[in-house]
């Protein structure tokens, strides 16, 4: 029978184009594993190393600022009033200076902390990571007179630790760019897309004028400098905090129109 | 009148040798606090060599970490190994709050661990707190323990 040999030889050669296809791709995903692991090993060998600068801050540079810190302070205690009025002035730009460095490496020890001291990403209730940011600022809303509405909220896979600092950030700042004389009023709802939550809170305060949106999410960075405390590490801790979730922050937002943040986190099924 | 305690205050920093010693001036109970600016100075004191062959037997060591030639962590481990040294408490003092230095010191059997506030108010009055609590209110072993 030649059409049943024809045809025993055409899947014979069939069986050898995919046998060497499959080979290909063993080989391509052999290859692929090998990057990946090379990637891992750059990756652990950074947190390391982001690790180490991290304690180096926290020790090495903590104990020289801290005797700048007391001996300014006990400078102030003991001849406040009995020098000069400059000599009053220059201890206590010296010792505000001290103060504000203090905070500001306190902040970059707490974004380089995002990675290294990060839990494992498990499921976790929105509902209650916002109900735990909320009673973190209770204060401030109180104070404030801020309104705040909320929509009922999904299960994300994340960092609850985590999550409650990034809500809490972006509800903080929501409090605090607003004008002096107006009541916050903020709004915290959900929309879901395939398995992507998008969280956004969205406030009425002064806005951000659109050529600063990159640069709100760097370190250290503070548009109104001069109007509004802080160390310009919130959004950047915000940003990280995201990034380790695998995903995203973004702003909507022009000069008067209030601000709206959106993150991006990975849905979670609800569990007990 | 009771002997008055003798603490051995191992630090490189001389700031943070006079904040303590202004600290503890303050304490309830009469103390004597003497110096080492590293760790072996501070194992020459404990076993009354060189310079300090009169040395006490302190009855409280507050001890720095971060310090020149032997580091504190080395201190203590050579304190808790050697009989003689291992019932004297050791309050580790540092600036450090980093997670792995409070493990490991606990680990090498310190006796406790304070971090030094930067404020000079909460330091005066942390260092203080550890002052009355060793020197008042804790039972220390005998000198001759």
């Amino acid at each position: 029978m030649p059409d049943a040999t024809a045809e025993t030889a055409l899947l014979r050669a069939e069986i050898a184009a995919l046998e060497q296809l499959l080979e290909i791709q063993e080989r391509t995903v052999a290859e692929q594993t090998e990057r990946l692991d090379v990637k891992a090993a750059e990756l652990r060998r950074s947190n390391y190393a982001l690790e180490q600068f991290a304690y180096v801050i926290s020790h090495d540079l903590q104990e020289p600022l801290r005797m700048v810190a007391a001996y300014t302070e006990l400078l102030r205690e003991s001849y406040q009033g009995k020098l000069d009025a400059n000599a009053d002035k220059y201890i206590g730009f010296a010792s505000g200076g001290a103060r504000r460095m203090q905070e500001l490496i306190n902040a970059l020890l707490d974004y380089s902390r995002i990675t290294t001291r990060g839990e494992e990403l498990e499921p976790v209730a929105l509902e209650g990571v916002v109900n735990d940011a909320l009673e973190n600022l209770a204060l401030a809303i109180e104070e404030s007179h801020a309104e705040i509405a909320r929509e009922p909220l999904p299960w994300v896979r994340g960092d609850r630790v985590q999550l409650v600092r990034l809500v809490q950030n972006l509800v903080a700042n929501a409090l605090k760019f607003t004008e002096p004389d107006q009541s916050p009023r903020i709004q915290i709802r959900t929309t879901t897309c395939e398995r992507e939550v998008s969280l956004s809170i969205a406030d009425a305060g002064i806005g951000i004028d659109p050529r600063h949106h990159a640069r709100i999410f760097e370190i250290f960075r503070r548009i109104h400098p001069k109007r509004f405390a802080g160390t310009g590490m919130g959004l950047a801790i915000c940003q990280r905090i995201a990034e380790r979730h695998g995903g995203s922050i973004r702003v909507e937002s022009s000069v008067g129109k209030g601000s709206t943040f959106v993150v991006t986190l990975k849905l979670e099924e609800e569990s007990s | 009148m009771t002997a008055p305690i003798d603490i051995l205050l191992v630090e490189d920093n001389e700031g943070d040798v006079h904040l303590t010693q202004e600290a503890l001036k303050s304490a309830k109970v009469r103390n004597r606090v003497h110096t080492a600016s590293d760790g072996v100075e501070a194992m020459q004191f404990l076993r009354r060599e060189g310079p300090f062959t009169d040395a006490p037997r302190p009855d409280l060591v507050l001890l720095d970490l971060n310090l020149p030639n032997m580091d504190g962590r080395e201190v203590l481990e050579e304190m808790k190994a050697d009989e003689s040294l291992r019932t004297i408490p050791v309050v580790v003092v540092t600036s450090s709050a980093a997670e792995q230095d409070i493990v490991r010191t606990y680990a090498l059997n310190a006796n406790c661990y304070v971090t030094k506030p930067v404020d000079l108010k909460q330091f005066l009055h942390v260092i203080g707190s550890v002052g009355d609590f060793w020197l008042q209110i804790v039972k220390l072993p005998p000198k001759d323990a």
